[in-house]
């Protein structure tokens, strides 16, 4: 207590400090306070390991939120890896002060568990605020062994196989899109990454596959010059007032809503659609964000959504960063508010609908 | 493709980047050195510096760095017997029995050359595979790298010394143990008993660290005196040279495994330098001198392990898969740069591939030889009474065991193992088996659930699984008539073969085996479908071999142990204690008052130096211990009385 007590004491002394020297040197702008960063420090976490997507992601942008936030507040970073980033995530919901200097970085990952109903995962993530958001998108893809050769092809392919890591995590997208689109399509689980799947489905040990746009622009494009793969339809992304729109990174191709319009000749409905509107902008349209406690003061959203706002004209963030950024643009946690929260939303029926399938279909177990 | 090469090798006429190779390379051996920190806590130091660099001079510094942590942590496996990382738990087996016999200084310096030898054949195979590397990696579906595993496994059978059912059961352990955690499909949480921290499973670092480390640390600090006694190093360094030129072949072929191992993605580090030492132990025409001190059972692992690390850069850089953890973080730093490896990467950036490719064995080669110029002067350390050491190794252990996840999981994990590493010690139990079960375990799982799923039964009859597996006849054939024929069986050098506590301990442990194998498979039977193969598979032959081998130690005579071992144990047992104590004070006061109290007391209490010696000691301690914390940005949670 003393030493918080005693830190508090310098923090206000030195703040008083920075204080009575910007309004000195401010001379005519007198009245400005300090920016709130000024001379602070922000520690991230990360609940995942060193390296991670979260972890580049996050460790990238900070130099040019360092630059950008008024202040320019020092960025540190502590990786909590394991247990499904749930020991992470409660790092944040327990130790966390509403005061903007401890931060957290979220992934698809740590929202499944809430919305599957997963009792370890205690976090509440609608008493956060997000800060700052950042896309991704997935594009699934065929072999052209498989006998699809167009989306039409879809109704009557028979024997599509599909490689993944686990029916509870990013998967649970692709593997929804099947029973949506009443595709003949089985999912094979264990994959140790979605590299991996992606091996297995050069090897032709799967013929149907996805990847997020980054590693598909990297990896399955050479191949689909070579004829190897053949691109179908995306997941979309979202637009402001929370519909599935064309993915801005792959505008070519349908989406799976689309597609479904295109075999079934109606609108997509029923309880595999709406599980997908659920979980498609957890996985893929809101992926990552950066949080803070809900209740810190105004000072810090407004810092951030500052920075958001310079970075959004700033040519060489955007060139330096493309690649991690996945090519989407990094958004203002408060544009997409109202999407976020309902994003992990979910009623009743559709969540024992959804664990019930995975149950059956995937046998798992969830506790 | 040559153009590249040479474009690529000009970059280190730069001073600049040679500095950076240098610094890579100094870094890599220092933190090689430290027991339990390997490649990411390398990669934690240097990450803040590398946001700042160009792409090439970046790459320079890491590989610098990762090429020479494998060749580095062979010094404390060897000297202390504690595993400097994962991988080079195998070097342990053979190599800290030469140490103890004062030949630390040709172990080391046998260790050096063939692992910069192994590591330069596997550059060389690097480069040569480029072109081809792709459809290679392509022909291996998941069956045939389960039957990979499958061999791996099968290597177990030759490292159980002379006690094949202690060695099966220990097997069977090492698998239970692996099989801890999710099941690959994710289907099923196995033991986890409502942890959160077993639900990822124990990480390797934990397992080999209490199992090798502690055990031995214990083990020597109960027996007193010196790891060796002090003997004229006379030519040590130079016949562990003549070792390595004897034996050639062992270099060669443990570096094309260990290349291999590294190819194929999932196998990694760890399983590649077992199973280089398995192929040794397995070819050699004797084998009585396996784990008491043969020099090609230092050579083998040695010379894989770097290789491994060349292999590795095949799946990572073509087809964007890491193989293992340090080429996940050479992965996340490309990633960074904007680079996405995969199949374009030969075109488009061939020549940051020839960066990393020198780089990688240009650091191999300097970090080796720096290790090889120091280990005389290392070999003395081993004159050193072990319990003036025994703090700082302590310290370095734990803050080793808790960087890798930062969590206290890992330090109880650890200490625990510890224990019963020490008991399989002490009751003739073969601790090798155990660990290459548990490093197999999880590729082994995951490759028999894909090809079961994927192709039912019918990958038994692919033609690589029907080559894989008459070569997995030939070893078990060549393995049980080895046996038959009693051809003379390597034994674990500590254990002497015998068992040193005497009889009722040998037959209670045995008891208390088969009781937690009975338990797990009892509980298996709840798990569903596929993820009930594994457990079970482990399970229902360690009952059998666990019930026999009760009956044969109850009807066995077994003499009194001596009264000495008496007071060894109690002196055990009491060191154990101490460094529980340890993690309680850790838990109650936080790192820096724990680390210096524990230093302290045990200096002043119970090694009986002077206090002003012991304080300076203390000291030195806790600011390195701080400063790595600092380096490596080490968030250690404030005691529980102090926060």
């Amino acid at each position: 207590m003393k030493r918080i007590q005693f830190k508090a004491g310098r923090a206000i002394s030195r703040g008083l400090v920075v204080l009575g020297l910007s309004v000195a040197l401010a001379g005519p702008a007198l009245g400005a306070a300090a920016p709130y960063y000024e001379g602070k420090s922000i520690e991230v976490i990360i609940p995942f390991p060193v390296a991670g997507g979260s972890d580049i992601w996050i460790r990238t942008i900070a130099p040019y939120l360092e630059k950008n936030i008024p202040g320019n507040p020092k960025f540190s970073f502590r990786n909590i890896a394991g247990g499904r980033g749930i020991p992470g995530m409660m790092e944040f919901a327990l130790k966390a002060k509403p005061d903007g200097l401890m931060l957290l970085v979220s992934s698809a990952t740590n929202y499944f568990p809430v919305l599957l109903g997963d009792k370890a995962a205690k976090y509440d993530l609608r008493q956060w605020k997000p800060l700052l958001v950042n896309p991704v998108g997935g594009v699934m893809y065929v072999s052209p062994a498989s006998g699809v050769k167009r989306v039409e092809d879809l109704a009557k392919a028979k024997d599509l196989i599909y490689g993944g890591i686990s029916a509870i995590g990013l998967d649970l997208i692709p593997l929804i899109s099947f029973e949506l689109l009443e595709m003949d399509a089985k999912g094979v689980l264990g994959f140790k990454g979605r590299g991996e799947a992606r091996i297995a489905f050069e090897r032709g040990e799967t013929n149907i596959d996805y990847q997020t746009t980054p590693a598909y622009n990297a990896t399955v494009v050479p191949l689909i010059k070579e004829g190897k793969a053949i691109p179908l339809m995306s997941f979309g992304q979202l637009d402001d007032d929370g519909n599935i729109i064309r993915d801005p990174a792959v505008p070519d191709l349908p989406t799976v809503p689309e597609v479904y319009e295109k075999l079934k000749g109606k609108k997509p409905s029923g309880k595999f659609w709406e599980t997908y509107k659920i979980f498609m902008p957890s996985a893929f349209a809101v992926q990552k964000i950066l949080w803070v406690k809900g209740d810190a003061p105004t000072e810090v959203a407004r810092s951030f959504y500052t920075a958001a706002d310079r970075l959004d004209k700033d040519k060489e963030f955007q060139t330096k960063t493309d690649k991690i950024l996945g090519g989407y643009p990094l958004l203002r946690g408060d544009r997409l508010e109202k999407t976020i929260r309902q994003a992990f939303q979910i009623d009743a029926e559709t969540q024992r609908f959804v664990r019930e399938w995975v149950g059956k279909k995937y046998r798992v177990k969830l506790d | 493709m040559w153009d590249a090469a040479l474009i690529a090798f000009d970059r280190f006429a730069d001073p600049l980047h040679l500095a950076m190779l240098l610094a890579g390379v100094l870094a890599g051996t220092v933190i090689g050195i430290l027991p339990g920190l390997g490649g990411i806590a390398c990669v934690a130091i240097l990450l803040p510096f590398i946001y700042t660099l160009d792409v090439h001079t970046a790459m320079i510094l890491l590989v610098g760095s990762l090429a020479v942590v494998h060749t580095s942590d062979t010094i404390t496996s060897v000297l202390i017997g504690a595993p400097g990382s994962a991988a080079a738990a195998a070097t342990v087996l053979d190599g800290h029995p030469l140490a103890k016999q004062g030949q630390a200084a040709r172990a080391l310096s046998a260790a050096f050359l063939s692992s910069m030898i192994g590591g330069l054949i596997g550059t060389v195979f690097l480069t040569l595979s480029l072109p081809i590397a792709r459809p290679l990696v392509l022909f291996f579906g998941s069956p045939e790298l389960l039957m990979l595993c499958v061999l791996g496994l099968s290597f177990a059978g030759f490292l159980t010394g002379g006690a094949p059912l202690k060695g099966g059961l220990a097997a069977c352990l090492g698998l239970l143990l692996g099989s801890v955690g999710s099941a690959p499909a994710d289907a099923v949480n196995r033991y986890t008993f409502d942890q959160l921290y077993l639900l990822d499973g124990i990480p390797l670092v934990g397992v080999a660290l209490g199992i090798f480390g502690i055990a031995e640390i214990i083990d020597l600090l109960a027996k007193g005196g010196r790891i060796a006694e002090r003997i004229s190093l006379g030519h040590g360094w130079l016949m562990g040279i003549k070792d390595v030129v004897q034996h050639w072949g062992i270099v060669v072929r443990g570096s094309l495994i260990g290349v291999w191992a590294g190819i194929l993605p999932g196998i990694g580090a760890t399983a590649g330098s077992w199973m280089s030492y398995g192929h040794v132990v397995a070819m050699a025409r004797d084998r009585e001198k396996f784990g008491k001190g043969d020099i090609r059972g230092v050579i083998g692992p040695e010379s894989a392990n770097n290789s491994v690390e060349a292999g590795d850069f095949i799946p990572t850089l073509l087809f964007g898969v890491p193989g293992g953890a340090p080429a996940a973080i050479l992965l996340g730093a490309l990633f960074f740069y904007g680079i996405q490896p995969g199949p374009r990467m030969v075109q488009e950036n061939l020549d940051l591939i020839f960066t990393i490719i020198w780089s990688f064995a240009i650091a191999n080669t300097i970090g080796a030889g720096l290790c090889f110029f120091l280990s005389p002067a290392l070999a003395r350390l081993t004159w050193i009474p072990f319990a003036r050491l025994a703090p700082a190794i302590v310290v370095t252990i734990f803050f080793g065991a808790f960087q890798s996840t930062q969590s206290f999981g890992d330090i109880y994990a650890m200490l625990a193992l510890g224990l019963l590493g020490w008991l399989m010690k002490q009751l003739g139990w073969p601790r090798a088996p155990f660990l290459v079960g548990f490093v197999l375990t999880k590729p082994t799982e995951q490759y028999l659930w894909l090809s079961i799923s994927r192709y039912d039964f019918e990958w038994l009859l692919r033609p690589g699984v029907i080559v894989l597996g008459l070569l997995l006849l030939v070893s078990i054939v060549w393995i049980v008539r080895g046996r038959l024929a009693n051809k003379s069986i390597p034994a674990e050098e500590s254990s002497e073969g015998a068992v040193l506590l005497g009889k009722t301990p040998s037959v209670l442990f045995t008891f208390a085996v088969l009781v937690v194998v009975a338990a797990a498979l009892y509980e298996a039977q709840s798990f569903p479908h596929l993820g009930a193969i594994f457990p079970m598979a482990a399970t229902i032959p360690a009952v059998f071999m666990a019930a026999a081998q009760l009956i044969f130690e109850l009807r066995a005579d077994m003499p009194a142990p001596p009264p000495e071992t008496r007071k060894k144990t109690k002196l055990a047992l009491g060191y154990f204690i101490s460094l529980a104590f340890y993690l309680v004070m850790i838990l109650l006061f936080g790192f820096g008052i724990a680390t210096a109290v524990f230093t302290f007391a045990f200096l002043y209490g119970l090694v009986g130096i002077r206090w002003t010696h012991a304080s300076v000691y203390t000291a030195a301690m806790v600011s390195v211990a701080l400063l790595m914390s600092w380096l490596l940005n080490l968030y250690w949670p404030e005691g529980m009385l102090l926060g």
